[in-house]
């Protein structure tokens, strides 16, 4: 019993070291960082859309205006000028459809909510088919019983060949 | 289920259904505006065919016609005759056309121009600074300028004689009528 | 007779009969008549032979390179090669429909040879259903819709296949293993069908066609996998996956797919969620088409978009029926569906495969919504939106996460509820793995919040799953006194569907790990050099050798000659710039090292087109993407070990001709 119980007492110690393991390997890479030039343009770029392709970033596209582009944004970048500035650059010359993904902040920035919604929604569904375990099985009365028993003949008979009556 | 969410369904499917059908009122080659109605950016660019540079300043209060090409985009060479022709029947008026090289070298730009006939003005735009503050989709790309510095309309697309002619005379005459705002060939 | 004749009239042939098919098994379900049942039986294997007959008709026809037909003349030259020529059957929209028709066929013959041995009524109403949709889809392709065999006056040559799909052989395998994936489909949908019209079938029609579900499943996944290592050694931007319409439609029958199968194991258990499952059906069902529609109709702007015709109003209106037909049979039908019983406990098998569920659903509704958006918010106010990977980059990550932390607990956990103590014994060693996961992350690998998250999780996953193998042979070992080795095997094979499904669950961790590292750890770099110029990228250089024109048969190139050297390899790599007769842009071909830690990524952006005295390249070094065709692969190997039937028992059970007496259904 007691060497059980050891045995108990030192898994549970790792278990509790591992988890504060895992929350410090969490936390440790989430840490802020400040962004070099070089890293925020590479953001601004993946959130552009390249306007000769099929849906590819400015950073991910290897045309020549997709790298045009790239010049354009690492200048205004070098230049001080702030994300929101350089986005609206590119609006102001291509539309809205520049953007690849809505601003949180506008009407169209409603997309955000869907995943949200969709849990939640899911979530409410589902905790509805939580229900307490029936207190106590009773005996299924002469109806229910008839209703079982004709239930059962109705299935079986799909296991007969179709013309047997 | 409850009739809520029976409706909600009901609702949520005739709406996708809705979408859908929607959608195919639209080109998938659509239109985007983008710069048209606003000030047309101004520019200095070296020109093409002669020591120098042109700027926008030159066509100032003028109407301007800007059509961006390069030597190897073949519906560009399609549509050049009809700019060449367009050009002879306004060259006495005081219409400005420009071609603006795009993503081109200078010695392939030149050769295009000289063999086909170019004869309006030509600048090139290497760093696509200039197609950029135009919105230029993918060339051939035309735009009109009124004389008031505004870009009235724009063409994706090869163009053709028609387009170019009511273009133009849409913006000499001004309130003319249906003139083009945004328009695709195809 | 030429070959549009033939193929022509096999396919005119074939609609009447499917149509007559439909209505003899609907009869013969209805009034019991085994003839009408016979004859439906008959015209499903004849409608099968006449589309083999048009297939043929068609490759003849591409092989002889006869242009008389529009199909061949848009998508074959003379110079074509003979493999592309033969797969360019599926390069087009027609040939695309022809494919999904004979896969439906074939699936429709199965069900009428085989599938009417069991359950007779059950399968003869899925006959009809499957029938009737055959029979829509033969019309697609004998009207203006979609018709392959449509005549033109034939020009010298053809056109060719569009160049994209003439570059690589994964275009052999992608569409057919997708379409595949799409159609058997049909069938878990048919018999769901069937079971709500008769009002009976009770779980029956779940076990009749779990193999074909799990089968289509694993083809559909495995197509998708396909489908993005084509694109990444093909479309030249160093991406797998860009959330582009065509593979988000591909993806969103996955999804639901995957849930459904899981959900499926809760009602045979536990006789649950029977309206969830034939709602999962019908979901899935409903996307392939929504999917179908979603490519070829033109109305979203994507990779796939060659063309655009009439068969979009067609579609969209099957999708209408298809929809409307099943959710209000569901909704008929619900009050003899209702559960008895309830999920109790929380921490259970079965409550986490209904929050799986849940995920997954929420996964598909955000990437059918994202998809849409554009479509909508256009419709709405005119306005143009994108929606692109920032955003489902962003919403579908944290869900993929989730679904990896249920992956891990819920095989682990029993049915019906847990104790404290059950908890601590299994998840210690995976927690701690988890940890150990998280270690590496941080230390060697790559960077960031999702990347460790992900690699924990991975851990966590994996160490459940050897905990359950060291469990299974184990027990085998004690009770049979089998060695290690032939316990492992006999596990997998006597408990394919168990063992089968870690052995997924496993592939799904290895692409996990890969699709983190490779997006977390991408180096990229591009660079214009001259001849002799180098570039360092990670622990490679790469030098330029020289920029050349290289001809072929049926296509021009400019090729970058270059060295890579460093990080333990040495070689060449060409990355290309490819100009085809017919076409005026020219496609990036790459130039890829693969090895198991990195792939070098080589594209060739720009170059001197006058000298060919500079070029400019766009370098990328990609950790561990390879390992995603890999896990890939050892999901289909899971999903093959979970379908194989289990080896015949010792005592062979007796057969009983009739049913004389009432008997309880035991799983």
């Amino acid at each position: 019993m007691i060497e059980r119980a050891r045995g108990w007492k030192s898994a549970r110690v790792a278990l509790v070291l591992a988890l504060v393991a895992l929350a410090l390997a969490v936390g440790w890479s989430a840490r802020p960082r400040t962004e070099t030039p070089a890293e925020r343009v590479d953001r601004i770029t993946s959130e552009l859309r390249c306007v000769v392709c099929q849906g590819l970033s400015v950073r991910d596209s290897p045309s020549e205006s997709a790298r045009q582009m790239r010049d354009i944004v690492a200048q205004r970048v070098a230049e001080g000028r702030s994300d929101d500035e350089i986005r609206d650059e590119f609006r102001a010359s291509y539309g809205d459809w520049v953007v690849l993904a809505p601003p949180l902040a506008s009407w169209s920035g409603l997309v955000w909510l869907v995943p949200l919604a969709a849990l939640l929604v899911g979530a409410f569904v589902a905790l509805g088919r939580f229900r307490p375990p029936a207190a106590g099985a009773r005996e299924p009365s002469a109806a229910e019983l008839a209703q079982l028993r004709e239930r059962a003949r109705r299935e079986e008979s799909l296991d007969l060949p179709l013309d047997a009556r | 289920m409850s009739r809520w969410l029976r409706a909600v369904l009901v609702v949520a499917i005739a709406s996708l259904v809705v979408v859908l059908a929607l959608a195919f009122r639209r080109a998938p080659t659509d239109i985007r505006t983008g710069t048209v109605g606003k000030p047309a950016a101004a520019f200095t660019l070296e020109k093409l065919d002669g020591p120098g540079t042109w700027s926008s300043e030159q066509a100032k209060g003028k109407v301007v016609v800007v059509n961006f090409f390069a030597s190897w985009c073949i519906p560009c060479k399609e549509e050049n005759p009809a700019l060449v022709r367009v050009y002879e029947r306004y060259r006495a008026s005081d219409v400005v056309f420009i071609g603006v090289l795009y993503q081109d070298s200078r010695d392939s730009g030149l050769k295009y121009v000289r063999d086909n006939g170019v004869a309006w003005p030509t600048v090139i735009d290497d760093a696509g600074r200039v197609a950029f503050s135009y919105g230029v989709f993918g060339i051939p790309e035309t735009f009109f300028i009124g004389p008031d510095g505004v870009i009235v309309g724009r063409h994706i697309g090869p163009i053709d004689e028609t387009t170019l002619v009511r273009g133009i005379e849409c913006l000499r005459v001004p309130n003319a009528g249906d003139c083009p705002r945004a328009s695709a060939s195809r | 007779m030429s070959w549009a004749d033939l193929g022509g009239a096999a396919l005119r042939a074939a609609l009447p009969l499917a149509i007559w098919g439909c209505g003899a098994a609907a009869y013969g379900a209805a009034k019991r008549d085994g003839r009408a049942l016979a004859s439906s039986r008959w015209s499903a294997l004849l409608v099968l032979v006449l589309v083999a007959l048009a297939i043929l008709a068609m490759e003849g026809a591409l092989v002889t390179h006869d242009f008389s037909i529009e199909y061949v003349a848009r998508n074959n030259a003379r110079a074509t090669p003979l493999f592309f020529t033969v797969i360019s059957l599926w390069a087009a929209l027609e040939g695309s429909i022809l494919l999904w028709t004979i896969v439906l066929a074939g699936a429709t013959a199965y069900v009428a040879w085989r599938g009417v041995r069991e359950m007779p009524r059950l399968a003869t109403v899925a006959l009809a259903v499957l029938l009737g949709m055959l029979a829509f889809f033969l019309l697609l392709v004998t009207t203006p819709a979609a018709d392959p065999f449509v005549r033109i006056d034939p020009p010298p040559d053809g056109s060719g296949p569009n160049p994209l799909l003439q570059n690589h052989p994964l275009m052999a395998l992608h569409p057919p293993l997708l379409y595949l994936g799409y159609v058997l489909f049909s069938v878990p949908f048919a018999y769901a069908i069937a079971s709500l019209i008769l009002g009976e079938g009770g779980d029956r029609w779940l076990v009749a066609t779990r193999r074909f579900a799990l089968v289509s499943w694993a083809l559909l996944g495995v197509g998708i996998v396909a489908g993005s290592w084509w694109s990444y050694a093909v479309l030249g931007w160093g991406g797998y996956w860009a959330w582009d319409p065509v593979e988000n439609a591909a993806i969103m029958p996955w999804l639901t797919a995957t849930a459904y199968l899981h959900s499926v194991m809760v009602e045979e258990k536990r006789r649950l969620l029977r309206t969830w499952n034939l709602s999962l059906v019908i979901t899935t069902f409903a996307l392939t088409i929504l999917g179908t529609f979603l490519t070829r109709s033109g109305v979203v702007n994507s990779v796939h978009a060659f063309t655009q015709s009439a068969i979009g109003p067609l579609l969209l209106g099957y999708f209408v029926a298809i929809v409307v037909l099943s959710v209000g049979l569901l909704l008929w039908r619900m009050p003899r569906l209702a559960d008895q019983g309830g999920i109790g406990a929380p921490l259970s098998r079965e409550a986490i495969f209904l929050f799986q569920n849940v995920v997954f659903v929420a996964a598909t509704l955000t990437v059918l919504l994202g998809t849409l958006y554009p479509l909508i918010a256009e419709a709405i106010s005119g306005a143009q939106l994108s929606i692109g990977r920032p955003y489902f980059d962003r919403v579908e990550v944290p869900l993929a996460l989730a679904l990896l932390f249920l992956m891990g607990i819920g095989p682990q956990l029993p049915w019906h509820g847990a104790s404290r103590a059950t908890l601590e014994r299994q998840f210690t060693v995976p927690v701690v793995a988890a940890a150990l996961g998280a270690a590496v992350a941080v230390v060697i690998g790559p960077s960031g919040v999702f990347a460790v998250l992900t690699y924990a999780l991975a851990a966590f996953v994996a160490a459940t799953v050897v905990q359950e193998f060291a469990r299974g042979v184990r027990a085998r070992r004690v009770l049979h006194g089998e060695t290690a080795v032939v316990a492992l095997a006999s596990l997998i094979r006597r408990s394919g569907r168990r063992y089968g499904g870690y052995i997924v669950h496993l592939g799904i961790v290895v692409v996990a790990v890969a699709v983190a590292t490779s997006q977390a750890g991408t180096v990229q770099i591009e660079r214009t050099l001259s001849p002799t110029g180098s570039v360092q990228a990670g622990p490679y250089l790469l030098t330029l050798n020289s920029v050349r024109d290289m001809s072929e048969p049926q296509r021009d190139l400019v090729v970058a000659d270059l060295d890579i050297t460093g990080g333990g390899t040495s070689g060449h790599l060409r990355p290309a710039l490819v100009f085809y007769p017919n076409s005026t842009q020219a496609i990036g071909s790459p130039g890829i090292a693969a090895s198991p830690r990195d792939d070098v990524y080589t594209i060739l952006a720009a170059y001197d087109s006058r000298a060919h005295s500079w070029a400019t390249i766009r370098v990328l070094v990609i950790p561990l993407v390879s390992w995603i065709w890999l896990g890939g692969a050892i999901v289909g190997l899971g999903a093959v070990i979970a379908a194989l039937p289990p080896p015949r028992s010792r005592t062979r059970p007796v057969t009983v001709a009739r049913v004389t007496a009432a008997r309880v259904v035991e799983p």
